[in-house]
């Protein structure tokens, strides 16, 4: 008699299985479909998409644009993190989760908000805005959180033993570049990695800005002229340069992942009389890249009629908006708490799960979308693909990493004793999971929820690609509107997206616990 | 005046009163046990004398200087010319034996063929020349008490603040260990401050006995 298999071994597979339905099938589907022409094998598309005059300079553009966004995140946001986790500068918690906003709105949020800036300006400042220099600037304020996040949750979890123990025989300069650089080195690479396959991948600011990139190539491909094969093959390189990236970044962390025990407090570096410069310093980066363009972009959003014509061209993609988003979130929670749950004591399967889920995170959206449509847009599957349920599988593919990591990082917080005991005690997996490991998470799971829906409802490549017709979100809304709809009007749509994305942000803020400071 | 005066000294975190109006006196290269249970405050002891806490109320002189006064630290803790070794040792995981004796060394701008003339003298004196290379999740639990020991010695502090290092170890690990400290205080002449519960390490250690109770000391 073979052995029995453990509930939490099919809920894993299971979960798994979900995880490749929605996000490595339709990748294999367009992988596959690149490769075939006419019904044959054929590289005809790739010896096409090279040979095609531009593809050289958009992959070049992707490319220079990635890596520039990188460096400018890199240069501040990792002496910001380092400055909001150890330092006494005043306001700092209110200056990270302003300098935060920018990366909970749609990306070309606040490129909107800088042709509005520009427009007040004049013709010069308009030149310099549509093209790489705009793209670097917008894209750098979006994706700035994610190195300056990093590097704070990295840095805030060094043991501050480590630190204290450099901190007899070194200055703060010594201690910070000898002891706690290079152990949140992991976090900081990991933010730095991240930013640059979502820049690679970014959509819409270039294509606002007129900045001709890669993806916009594979977009117009599947959206002018339904080109399958040619839109596939100039996805192709996007999607593996994803993989590479997140494949380079798992062997770099996997030499150099320092377990720390968490004491709970940091050490903090009293700024004495450097302290008012680095206020000033880090407020005019808060106002130059959060408060300027947002402030402009919102500031014709105020008037009646304005509102008023916004819900009636787009009140219903409000309501669909923040529906599909909670109920992608809710199946991002469950599906990361449980991954996240089973995986805490199967490191083999953690890393597999974690470079799969990671994998799908990175790959541009616009890449997932034209597999997902490929995958499912025939006659027996219509019932998916005709409805918001691809939308919803969509996120799920992409977003399944945040959850997931989050929950497990939430997981490794309780006592590993407390589900022994249970154990112990005669209790299933099941039972522990319901009794033990959900009530004693709900942070986690809030947590996980709010900012599952804040990245579905902030998303817009998938959102414009894979939504039923007549059934879009804001998001995608927006971005269409802009063409043609009066700028009061997107302006006030514009305010109505932020507030949805603003006030789970706030709650986040209450829910994420501040960390005791030592000095 | 003694080489390090604790003048009335009193510190809290939160609403729990960690020490309150402490006062003690250590003469130069005296071994001084500060003994007594769990919570009552030695480790805070330590901390405020390296400088990593800062006393609400009270004074800090060493050698003469005044080094922290009513709130406020007037020397920083790298200026204070001590070592010590963490209960849990704190050794950087990410450098060797070789780069953790030599952070302070080249904190300090001690010239390179020094520093590591150095190291190598130290490692020599606990019987680890051989793991120089090593990091330290490669090391058993005594090595890597030794190598905390060596970090904590090599740049040659005036001080040297131990709390409870040795407390993992088994009796045998523990009596050597505390017979190469020993060693290693008649060559130096450090003035040690040990923090412990345990009343072994205590009869091996102590030319004096702190005995704290509550948040009072008892000497």
């Amino acid at each position: 008699m073979g052995r029995p298999v453990k509930a939490e071994t099919v809920v894993l597979w299971l979960c798994v299985a979900l995880v490749a339905v929605a996000g490595l099938v339709p990748i294999a589907a367009i992988a596959v479909e690149s490769f075939r022409y006419n019904g044959h094998f054929s590289l005809n598309y790739y010896r096409e998409l090279i040979s095609a005059a531009r593809f050289w300079p958009l992959l070049g553009n992707s490319i220079r644009l990635a890596m520039a966004t990188t460096a400018v995140c890199g240069l501040i946001g990792v002496p910001a993190g380092i400055l909001f986790a150890k330092s006494d500068l005043p306001l700092r918690s209110g200056f990270m989760w302003l300098l935060t906003v920018p990366f909970v709105l749609p990306p070309y949020f606040v490129a909107l908000g800088w042709t509005r800036v520009v427009a007040r300006i004049g013709q010069g400042a308009s030149d310099l805005l549509f093209g790489f220099g705009g793209c670097v600037l917008v894209l750098s304020s979006v994706f700035l959180p994610i190195t300056m996040l990093l590097t704070f949750a990295s840095s805030s979890n060094v043991d501050r033993r480590l630190e204290e123990a450099a901190r007899l025989v070194s200055g703060w300069p010594g201690v910070l570049r000898r002891v706690t650089l290079p152990l949140s080195a992991p976090g900081i690479a990991f933010s730095l990695v991240l930013v640059f396959l979502l820049a690679m991948g970014e959509l819409s600011v270039p294509s606002f800005l007129r900045y001709p990139v890669l993806p916009v190539l594979s977009f117009t491909q599947f959206t002018a002229s339904y080109n399958f094969g040619a839109a596939t093959a100039a996805a192709v390189p996007l999607a593996a340069i994803a993989f590479i990236g997140v494949l380079v970044e798992s062997v770099f962390l996997r030499d150099r992942d320092y377990r720390f025990r968490s004491t709970g407090q940091t050490l903090s570096i009293s700024l004495q009389h450097w302290k008012s410069l680095s206020a000033v310093v880090i407020a005019t980066l808060c106002f130059a890249l959060v408060i300027l363009p947002l402030s402009a972009l919102f500031a014709d959003a105020f008037s009646l009629a304005a509102m008023h014509e916004a819900m009636q061209r787009a009140g219903a993609s409000v309501v669909r908006s923040v529906m599909y988003s909670a109920v992608a979130a809710t199946i991002l929670m469950a599906l990361g708490f449980l991954l996240g749950d089973v995986m805490l004591s199967r490191p083999r399967e953690q890393r597999i799960v974690n470079l799969l889920t990671l994998a799908l995170f990175a790959i541009p959206g616009t890449v997932l979308s034209i597999g997902l449509v490929r995958l499912w847009n025939t006659p027996s599957t219509w019932f998916i693909y005709a409805t918001p349920a691809l939308l919803i599988l969509g996120y799920t593919a992409q977003y399944c990493a945040v959850t997931t990591r989050l929950s497990l990082a939430g997981l490794m917080l309780i006592p590993i004793s407390l589900d022994e005991a249970g154990r112990l005690n005669g209790a299933m997996w099941a039972r522990r999971l319901f009794r033990i490991s959900i009530p004693l998470s709900a942070r986690t799971l809030v947590c996980a929820w709010l900012a599952a829906y804040i990245l579905c409802l902030r998303d817009v490549p998938i959102a414009l690609m894979t939504a039923p017709p007549g059934a879009d979100p804001l998001s995608a809304r927006i971005l269409t509107l802009m063409a043609n709809g009066a700028p009061p009007m997107i302006a006030s749509l514009c305010l109505i997206m932020a507030i949805a994305s603003l006030i789970p942000l706030a709650i986040l803020t209450r829910v994420i616990p501040s960390r005791g400071m030592a000095r | 005046m003694s080489y390090i005066d604790v003048d009335r000294v009193s510190k809290s975190f939160g609403t729990r009163v960690a020490i309150n109006q402490l006062s003690l006196h250590i003469e130069k290269s005296e071994r001084l046990v500060l003994f007594g249970p769990s919570g009552c405050g030695k480790t805070t002891v330590l901390r405020l004398l390296a400088g990593l806490e800062f006393p609400e109320q009270g004074s800090i002189r060493i050698d003469g200087r005044i080094v922290a006064n009513a709130g406020k630290n007037l020397v920083p803790p790298e200026k204070r010319d001590l070592g010590m070794v963490f209960q849990d040792l704190a050794l950087w995981p990410h450098m060797t034996v070789q780069q953790n004796l030599m952070f302070g060394l080249n904190a300090r701008r001690v010239q390179k063929r020094e520093a590591e003339a150095r190291v190598r003298e130290m490692l020599q004196r606990v019987g680890l020349e051989h793991r120089i290379d090593a990091k330290p999740h490669q090391l058993s639990g005594g090595e890597q008490q030794r190598v905390a020991l060596a970090r904590a010695l090599v740049s040659r502090p005036s001080i040297l603040l131990m709390d409870e290092p040795l407390s993992s170890l088994d009796d045998e690990r523990k009596r050597a260990i505390a017979f190469d400290l020993l060693d290693l205080h008649s060559q130096f002449r450090f003035t040690l401050i040990y923090v412990t519960h345990d009343q072994t390490e205590t009869d091996l250690l102590a030319s004096r006995v702190c005995r704290m109770r509550d948040v009072q000391p008892a000497a």
